[in-house]
């Protein structure tokens, strides 16, 4: 009894010790510190910086007008009036215009044909043609909406007028019922306001695994040149070093996650509707399996620098596997298992639901769950690699 | 002659370093192949459709219903489930079920028949942009359309004669064509851009690995010296096999978007192939720009990191760079992915004669004049390295 007792007091004195030296690891380590401090605080507002415009406007657009009459320019002046286009000049025809887009000068050409005039006022229908470059497709988007509703309210226009001519009442304001539109989570419809929170999230895990691997990294350089040994490491269990150093991580990015999850959406004015205590409980076990997962993805990293090499295109697959970019439901299910194994993947889902729609944590169970049960899985992993390292030098 | 021999002993060098390791073919082959798959086997659709939504119908009338049943038959969207009430669909949308949501008021029926212009209104997450853009264009368009055939009974009913009615509704109408790419197929515009960016990004990292691990090991003095002293041989010997290596990988990619699957490639393939071989070059130049201004592993990986990372958004892949703030576009020009994608643009998308793509050829060879001015820096670092971990 006595033994397991001195046993388990053993235990919390090494897990302390490890805790104590990976801060110290930490802090002597400029590159670490890049990792873990410089890039949570930088990226966010360098990223925040590109995408801050959120939304693209007046872009030039070429008209091409075979009709000239009073109906086609009031046209053009209800396009130019639009938010996505500026109308950049009259081209004399199609093939003037297509040699205006090919320098860039223009990003779309409208054309009105000869008979729109004519058409319209014989009841007939009267067609305009929008060419527009797909290169962007946020461009082609932005032209899309305001060419339709510029489209709605030239019929509505029309028709007002047709229906006078004809003596028939008007129905309603014009249309038999109203549509209204609401865009939750992102009301203005912002790229950045869209795209950020969840990066924010995936930052967090990849600076936390950069760092981690890199610590281990430089470990094993240590021990090439020690033959054998890590002078700096402190001999514990496989358990007790784990625990150790992930609680160390844990608690250095605790303060990195309120300014990253509350500090910058109020700073670049992100929707930011959930409550404090719902995202950070959220993000613990974020960490702590992204932590984990550091220290499983050490036996990947053989020297300090090959961190680099074998973390940071990550992001990028894991940017897509989370379902920000691409939904999840529309991924086959290779894709989706393994999106499931990452931490960012559930961290963002939740958070982008507790953040932009004011989601209560006890919505975002799923995420949470597995979040924990990711820590339980990563735990494992982690022993084993920790231990094989410590068996096998 | 001295100079191709010690190019020749270099070349053997590196590929002995290079075989020596696994991170080197790893980084090199494995990485980019990968994620080629990846991405084009994600993205495969093209659209990712039958968004799910959910509907509340608190009207539950014969119109009601045949509103439902429209909605559902369309493409993008597929109703999963009904909700009692606005707040019960709310809270569907914060679990994550659905995307969006349309509401159906009581006495919806009643209201449009007798003219009295009921509201719809539709709720779209756009937390999410892509299934929550489209779950807004399903919306509108049903919205629309089902206006329309109210307006259109109501005005016979009226008096209008049926024909002419028809036009009425939609006196005029915007015909869109989306330029060389009417399907609005998603993988054409994001594979072909952010597989270019990947490769990039894995070039920048692993040019920088192999010029500045040879600082680290001390190994640098014995390079210079196989290639006979001449810092130029020593680069070109170098990074030959890994050129080699890249531009198959990239015309490889390009075999896949282009050939395989038949993205647009409305111009000619071996412009583009140009482009890629350009590009190679020019990656490689920017990195060993980098290590010659500053000669230390780790610093010179961080900072290609950060550009390779950052070019996934400067280089204004989906934000375009007009809308940037002007100080943070200029940076986009120095990323070779950005010429590479205004090639891409030109020549295989848009298929738009070469002349107006040939200020972005130009700028790929700035790379590599770049990297050769800097050649002298990376010599004196080369002749006497240290090693700052």
């Amino acid at each position: 009894m006595k033994g397991v007792l001195n046993d388990i007091k053993e235990w919390f004195l090494e897990t302390a010790k490890v805790f104590r030296r990976e801060f110290g690891m930490v802090f002597r380590d400029a590159g670490v510190m890049l990792f873990f401090f410089a890039l949570p605080l930088a990226y966010p507002i360098v990223y925040a910086a590109i995408y801050n415009p959120e939304v693209t406007r007046e872009m030039p657009v070429a008209v091409v007008d075979n009709s000239r009459t009073a109906e086609s320019r009031e046209f053009v002046r209800h396009a130019d009036a639009t938010q996505a286009i500026k109308i950049c000049g009259y081209a004399s025809d199609l093939a003037q215009a297509r040699r205006w887009w090919e320098e860039k000068k223009c990003f779309a050409v409208i054309e009105i044909p000869k008979d729109f005039s004519q058409k319209i006022g014989r009841g007939e229908q009267g067609v305009v043609q929008f060419y527009s470059d797909v290169s962007l497709l946020l461009r082609y988007r932005t032209f899309l909406e305001s060419i339709t509703e510029l489209q709605m309210a030239t019929d509505t226009q029309l028709r007002e007028r047709a229906l006078n001519t004809l003596g028939v009442a008007q129905a309603g304001e014009g249309s038999g019922i109203q549509t209204e539109a609401y865009f939750l989570g992102d009301p203005q419809q912002g790229f950045a306001s869209f795209i950020l929170p969840g990066i924010v999230v995936l930052i967090l895990q990849q600076s936390l695994i950069l760092g981690v691997t890199m610590l281990g990294g430089t470990s094993n350089d240590r021990r090439r040149r020690n033959g054998g040994t890590d002078p700096l490491a402190i001999t514990a269990s496989p358990s007790a070093t784990i625990i150790g150093k992930t609680l160390c991580y844990v608690t250095l990015y605790l303060p990195l996650t309120i300014y990253i999850l509350h500090y910058i959406p109020l700073i670049f004015a992100f929707p930011h509707i959930g409550e404090i205590q719902d995202y950070f409980l959220f993000m613990l076990p974020m960490l702590i399996s992204s932590a984990l997962l550091g220290l499983t993805l050490q036996f990947m990293v053989s020297e300090r620098e090959s961190a680099f090499i074998v973390v940071v295109f990550t992001s990028v697959a894991f940017l897509f596997l989370s379902g920000l970019t691409w939904p999840r439901y529309a991924m086959q299910p290779l894709w989706k298992m393994l999106g499931d194994i990452i931490p960012a993947t559930w961290g963002i889902e939740g958070f982008i639901r507790i953040n932009n729609n004011g989601a209560p944590l006890a919505l975002e169970s799923t995420p949470y769950r597995w979040l924990w049960w990711l820590s339980a899985a990563y735990f494992i992993t982690a022993y084993l690699v920790t231990r094989y390292k410590t068996r096998h030098g | 002659m001295r100079i191709s021999q010690g190019l020749w002993n270099v070349i053997k060098r590196e590929v002995r370093l290079l075989t020596s390791r696994p991170i080197y073919l790893v980084g090199m082959t494995l990485v980019p192949l990968l994620m080629a798959v990846f991405f084009v086997s994600l993205l495969g659709e093209g659209l990712p459709k039958k968004v799910p939504a959910a509907l509340v119908d608190l009207d539950h009338s014969q119109m009601s219903r045949q509103l439902t049943r429209s909605l559902d038959a369309m493409e993008l969207i597929n109703i999963t489930q009904r909700e009692n009430s606005y707040n019960e669909a709310i809270a569907a949308v914060q679990r994550g079920e659905v995307f969006g949501f349309f509401v159906i008021p009581e006495d919806f029926e009643r209201e449009a028949v007798a003219g009295r212009a009921p509201t719809l209104t539709f709720y779209s997450n756009l937390t999410f942009y892509v299934p929550g853009t489209l779950v807004f264009k399903g919306f509108k368009t049903m919205a629309v359309t089902t206006s329309g055939r109210l307006v259109q009974t109501d005005l016979v009913a009226k008096g209008a004669p049926s024909q002419i009615a028809e036009t009425i509704l939609q006196p005029m109408t915007v015909q869109n064509h989306p330029l060389n790419n009417p399907w609005l197929n998603y993988s054409y515009y994001l594979s072909t851009s952010f597989l270019p960016g990947l490769l990039e990004l894995m070039i920048f990292l692993m040019t920088v690995y192999a010029v500045a691990h040879e600082l680290k090991t001390g190994k640098s003095a014995e390079w210079l010296r196989t290639a006979n002293g001449d810092i130029w041989t020593a680069i070109i010997g170098k990074l030959a096999p890994q050129t080699l290596i890249f531009t198959v990988i990239g015309f490889g990619m390009n075999a896949l978007m282009f050939g395989w699957l038949h993205f647009p490639m409305n111009g000619s393939m071996a412009d583009l192939l140009l482009g890629m071989f350009l590009f190679v070059i020019a990656c490689q130049s920017f990195a060993v720009f980098v290590c010659s201004v500053l000669p230390n592993l780790r610093l010179a990986l961080s900072i290609c990191s950060l550009t390779g990372i950052l070019a996934f958004s400067i280089a204004a892949f989906s934000f375009p760079e007009q809308a940037m703030y002007g100080g943070i576009a200029i940076f986009s020009y120095i990323l070779p992915v950005r010429w590479y994608f205004l090639i891409y643009i030109d020549q295989a998308l848009n298929g738009i004669p070469l002349y107006f793509s040939r200020l972005y050829y130009v700028a790929l060879l700035v790379f590599p004049i770049l990297a050769a001015l800097a050649a002298p820096l990376l010599r004196r670092a080369v002749r006497k390295p240290v090693y700052v971990p």
